[in-house]
């Protein structure tokens, strides 16, 4: 039996905690490790084991299944459901998500990472959620 | 001297011996129940502390000792009250010292915390059903009280001394014979409650399936201790048997509670450590675990800020206050 998928969550960070569980499961959702029909912890469960507050989860639930990702059942936890075919992005959004890129390399830059190396981990992350 | 004394020496002793234990037997994880990274217990700065701790214990059982001595004439059967509070009371006190020293040099522990996205283990482990025969004991010394009535003495006694000497007795009547064995079965009904609650209301993790499998344990300990009581009145053997499983089970499960500390692959709960007062006392409202991991010793304690745990505490003081009364008096 494969090891379940897991997330990291950290408190110290300046990112929300929620919206650290959007991305971290969005990952997770995108790579195929949660494919569709997986079941999700209730919101009360996943609460639990973060030690955050239950609003908290709920929100990132609510969240990922305003993306398409996920089928809320009340009391019962959230499923994973097929997402239909995407419509194109619009150039707004492309425009948000290359800003966003730009912000990322700009700061690994400034953290000193080298070009290559920036290049290579995008790569890899392009690679891993593209199987 | 008194009677007491020697056994107060001793008592003086085993306590100033549980406290030096104290240290080792919590979460590798936590050191004076502060968070600390891997290996720091065996830094400088860890065995300083450490060794200046059990100075303060071994000085603390030499004050009771001293004052124990001293006063044996004046506290009378309070003496060995007074031996075992002494140095648990000075120790604790030096733990806290401890406790506060180590806040401020152990380096500020990290908040990340991982969770499983999975929906298993959200049920119970089918060895959980071990619970159930346990109820045999107490259901078999009923039948067999049944079985002897005729040999049970018109008064039947109910409460015994130190020295397990009966002092107190009542009436042979049906509540007075079958009143400990129907307190056995309640409260074994309440252990089980209490570790539904936890298995339940904790986060998941080798920790929850140690600890519940302490509470079965547990339950099968009272099972056989309070039936044992339950059938004194009508049975030709002294109650200082049934001190033997109230020795060996403590024993045992402080063996076991060591090794498993001891286990590297047993986690330990990451819960923020300003959220913890005395070492002990964990109030943190934006947890909804209502039992979390002890940073002292290996179980559970209950998260103060959490309202399901105050009304819990509630029902179970309510149902031992309920278990109290089926008492014989």
């Amino acid at each position: 039996m494969p090891p379940a998928a897991k997330i990291r969550i950290d408190l110290n960070s300046q990112v929300p905690a929620y919206r650290q569980i959007v991305d971290a499961v969005r990952v997770l959702l995108v790579d195929g490790t949660l494919p569709p029909g997986s079941d999700l912890p209730s919101v009360r469960r996943l609460a639990m084991e973060l030690g955050i507050h239950f609003n908290t989860v709920g929100e990132a639930y609510r969240a990922l299944a305003e993306e398409g990702w996920l089928d809320l059942h009340h009391g019962r936890g959230a499923k994973v459901i097929a997402r239909g075919a995407q419509s194109a992005v619009s150039p707004e959004r492309f425009q948000e998500f290359r800003v966003q890129l730009r912000n990322l390399v700009a700061q690994m830059r400034a953290a000193g990472v080298p070009l290559t190396r920036i290049a290579a981990e995008l790569r890899a992350a392009m690679e891993g959620l593209n199987q | 001297m008194t009677n007491d004394l020697p056994i107060s020496l001793l008592i003086a002793a085993f306590t100033g011996a549980l406290m030096l234990l104290i240290p080792h037997i919590s979460p590798r994880r936590y050191f004076f129940a502060i968070t600390v990274p891997s290996g720091f217990r065996a830094s400088d700065a860890g065995r300083t502390s450490l060794r200046r701790y059990y100075a303060a214990v071994v000085c603390s059982v030499v004050i009771t000792v001293v004052v124990v001595i001293r006063l044996d004439q004046w506290w009378g059967q309070l003496l060995p009250v007074v031996a075992m509070l002494a140095p648990a009371v000075l120790a604790m006190m030096a733990f806290l010292f401890e406790r506060s020293h180590m806040a401020q040099v152990a380096p500020p522990a990290d908040r990340v915390r991982e969770a499983e996205l999975s929906r298993e283990d959200d049920h119970l482990p089918r060895w959980i059903a071990l619970v159930l025969p346990p109820f045999a004991f107490p259901l078999a010394a009923t039948a067999w009280l049944r079985a002897h009535w005729d040999e049970i003495p018109a008064r039947v006694p109910v409460h015994w001394d130190a020295h397990n000497v009966a002092n107190r007795w009542a009436d042979k009547t049906p509540r007075a014979v079958y009143g400990p064995l129907l307190f056995a079965g309640g409260m074994m009904l309440v252990m089980i409650l209490l570790t539904l609650a936890m298995f339940y209301g904790s986060r998941r993790g080798r920790q929850r399936d140690a600890i519940v499998k302490m509470m079965v344990a547990t339950i099968y300990f009272l099972a056989l201790l309070l039936s044992g009581i339950g059938i004194l009145p009508a049975a030709a053997f002294s109650p200082s048997v049934l001190m033997i499983p109230g020795i060996v089970f403590p024993v045992l499960l402080l063996v076991w509670v060591v090794k498993v500390l001891r286990d590297p692959k047993m986690p330990a709960e990451s819960t923020p450590d300003n959220c913890w007062y005395l070492g002990s006392i964990y109030v943190n409202s934006q947890d909804p675990a209502i039992f979390v991991q002890k940073r002292i010793g290996f179980g559970y304690t209950i998260n103060m800020g959490n309202r399901m745990a105050w009304l819990f505490m509630g029902g179970f003081a309510a149902a031992l206050l309920g278990l109290v009364f089926t008492l014989p008096r």
